[in-house]
């Protein structure tokens, strides 16, 4: 008989008080250790759903800004630009160390030309790469797919009196017009859009590209690196990372984990609470038997490890239990939350279980300080 | 000589307004191998005195010295140790714990100690024995009759084989044929030189005793020298393994 099997021993006899403690620190850990791991598989799979979601990084040719005056009179300015940026650019940006990184690399051309009649901006892009490059684009009727085909911007389209099935005339060729883009606020609205090469040859330059946009999954690399690295690349060109791009998905991640992380301590803080008022009661209820106990010589100290030892077994149980039913349930549920395939994750077992039997024995110090400071008296007054 | 001394010895519950003074000025000696019996009426200070006695809580006022040691310095915790090798207590309901076995309660005392499981195991079945419990060490005391559970309750008084053992109306819970064989059993142990300390209601008790002590509001009313009318073989309590 020693303090352990003592403790052992009392837990058998409150099978249901136990079960009782344990679950507060069960479900808690169980909780925690199935968001943490969702958490963890989702904020790769947010991040990744993210990235691909549009482009993040611009590459410009470097402009200077060039005043023009005359005396005290000032003719505003111009920008001029250093170099124009090429198709063959496209080879160099892929070229990078971190080019597994490159989801995409969507060469633009713009230039106003004439359309039957209306001088309107166009933009070429190549077919292929739409689906990736502007998801968001809603199109009535067909989507472009062959040259000589044409989008039209919602707003182009009102100005143009056009719709799917038309046709539009510019440079001396017929464009047929595909679709209409629905409304999206932004410039495209007012623009016509068709194929790279199409835009290309109404404007005379067979290789021209005005601006790339490049989607780089981010998931471990600072988006900083790419665009340093692209920069090198392309010393004519300036390679700047759409900010709001990369911090509003920085900011869904975290705010994804906060989530998370607030809900656990949530959790984890009724379980605590759970751990404290049951063994509370345990002490209301054993005044006696701890007043016994202390009458045959037992210390304060040894009152104290009777009960940090049994909230230590039932914090052990059920934070393991708990963490092994939360990793089972975040690896069936995982898929639910947009992770592509749950996986077992050790860490958040391994934390859980640390917390669980944390949470078990600090809910009982105030307990077991109380019990500890019960007289002995106790137990001779309640004959 | 004396073993137990009070010397002077007040204790008051209680604060300004609701103070109750349980026992006023008592002083009393108890020689070694004593066997005093204590009684009174409700009310009238015997409990408090037997927690002062068994070094359960400390006198508000007054000198408090058990086998050579001053009490009154010390702390909560060290009482607890001195008790545990210095006092048994047996008391009216038994207080067993009823989820362990006879052998577990009696080991309980022990559950601090740096023995082995094997050796606290065989000093638990011997003082068992010792008690006529022998064959009886697996039984809970749900198995017991009140005899026997008293019995497991003087062999976990005995584990550490005190020089004092302090009882608290014993045979309150008994029937008279089996609370006089506990009386038998604590004559047997005053037989073997332990100290003991009765608080009881019995006038039967009071006879097994070698000195009578009555206690009448808070105070010493009488003290006399008993001739036991009973006193029965000697019983061996069995010595602590390297006492």
């Amino acid at each position: 008989m020693n303090i352990r099997k003592l403790a052992w021993k009392n837990l058998f006899r409150r099978k249901s008080r136990a079960l009782f403690t344990g679950l507060g620190i069960f479900l808690g850990i169980g909780t925690f250790v199935a968001i943490s791991s969702i958490t963890m598989r989702m904020e790769g799979a947010v991040r990744d759903k993210l990235d691909k979601f549009g482009a993040n990084i611009l590459v410009t040719p470097r402009t200077e800004q060039l005043s023009l005056g005359f005396g005290d009179i000032s003719l505003g300015g111009t920008q001029v630009a250093h170099a124009q940026l090429t198709g063959t650019d496209e080879k160099s940006i892929r070229s990078i160390s971190l080019s597994e990184r490159l989801r995409m690399v969507v060469p633009y051309f713009l230039t106003a030309a004439d359309a039957s009649g209306k001088n309107l901006v166009w933009m070429g892009i190549r077919p292929k790469d739409i689906a990736e490059s502007r998801p968001w684009w809603k199109v009535q009727g067909a989507e472009l797919s062959a040259p000589g085909e044409i989008l039209l911007g919602s707003e182009a389209a009102v100005a143009l009196d056009k719709g799917p099935g038309g046709t539009v005339e510019a440079g001396g060729k017929t464009f047929r017009v595909a679709g209409v883009l629905h409304p999206t606020g932004e410039k495209e609205d007012g623009m016509i859009i068709a194929g790279l090469d199409d835009v290309r040859s109404l404007a005379g330059s067979p290789d021209g590209v005005t601006f790339f946009e490049v989607a780089a999954l981010c998931k471990d690399c600072p988006v900083e690196d790419i665009v340093a690295e692209i920069s090198t690349k392309l010393p004519g060109a300036k390679v700047s990372a759409i900010r709001s791009v990369v911090e509003s998905r920085k900011a869904a991640v975290d705010q994804f984990r906060r989530l998370g992380l607030g809900v656990s301590a949530i959790v984890l803080a009724i379980g605590g609470l759970m751990v404290f008022v049951t063994i509370m009661g345990n002490v209301q209820e054993r005044t006696r038997e701890i007043g016994i106990l202390r009458a045959v010589g037992f210390r304060r100290r040894s009152i104290q490890s009777l009960l940090f030892w049994e909230t230590g077994w039932i914090a052990l149980a059920a934070s393991v239990s708990g963490g092994v039913l939360g990793s089972v349930a975040a690896f069936a549920g995982a898929p639910l939350f947009g992770a592509e395939r749950g996986r077992i994750e050790v860490v958040p077992i391994l934390v859980g279980t640390a917390i669980g039997l944390a949470l078990g024995l600090l809910g009982t110090v105030p307990p077991a300080r109380r019990a500890a400071s019960l007289s002995p008296i106790e137990a001779i007054r309640s004959l | 000589m004396s073993f137990i001394t009070l010397e002077n010895v007040s204790m008051t519950y209680g604060s300004n307004g609701t103070r109750t003074t349980a026992l006023s000025g008592v002083s009393l000696s108890i020689g070694e191998g004593e066997y005093a019996v204590i009684t009174g009426e409700s009310g009238s200070g015997k409990s408090t005195l037997l927690c002062l006695l068994g070094g359960l809580q400390l006198p508000t006022e007054g000198r408090l010295v058990i086998a050579g040691t001053d009490l009154s310095t010390f702390s909560a915790d060290s009482l607890a140790g001195f008790r545990g090798r210095t006092i048994g207590f047996v008391f009216q309901a038994y207080h067993l714990l009823p989820y362990l076995t006879a052998r577990e309660n009696v080991m309980v005392p022990m559950a601090t100690d740096k023995k082995s499981s094997r050796e606290k195991v065989e000093r638990a079945d011997v003082l068992l024995e010792s008690v006529g419990l022998s064959g009886k060490e697996e039984r809970l005391p749900s198995q017991l009759s009140g005899g026997e559970c008293q019995r497991v309750a003087i062999a976990r008084a005995l584990v550490h084989d005190p020089p004092i053992l302090l009882a608290d109306e014993p045979t309150g819970n008994l029937d008279s044929a089996t609370g006089d064989q506990i009386l038998d059993l604590f004559s047997e142990l005053h037989g073997a030189g332990k100290t003991i300390l009765m608080v009881t209601h019995n006038h039967w008790n009071i006879e097994r005793g070698t000195r009578s002590v009555l206690l009448r509001d808070g105070r010493i009313a009488e003290d006399n020298p008993l001739r036991p009318v009973h006193r029965a073989s000697r019983l061996a309590v069995p010595a602590q393994a390297g006492a």
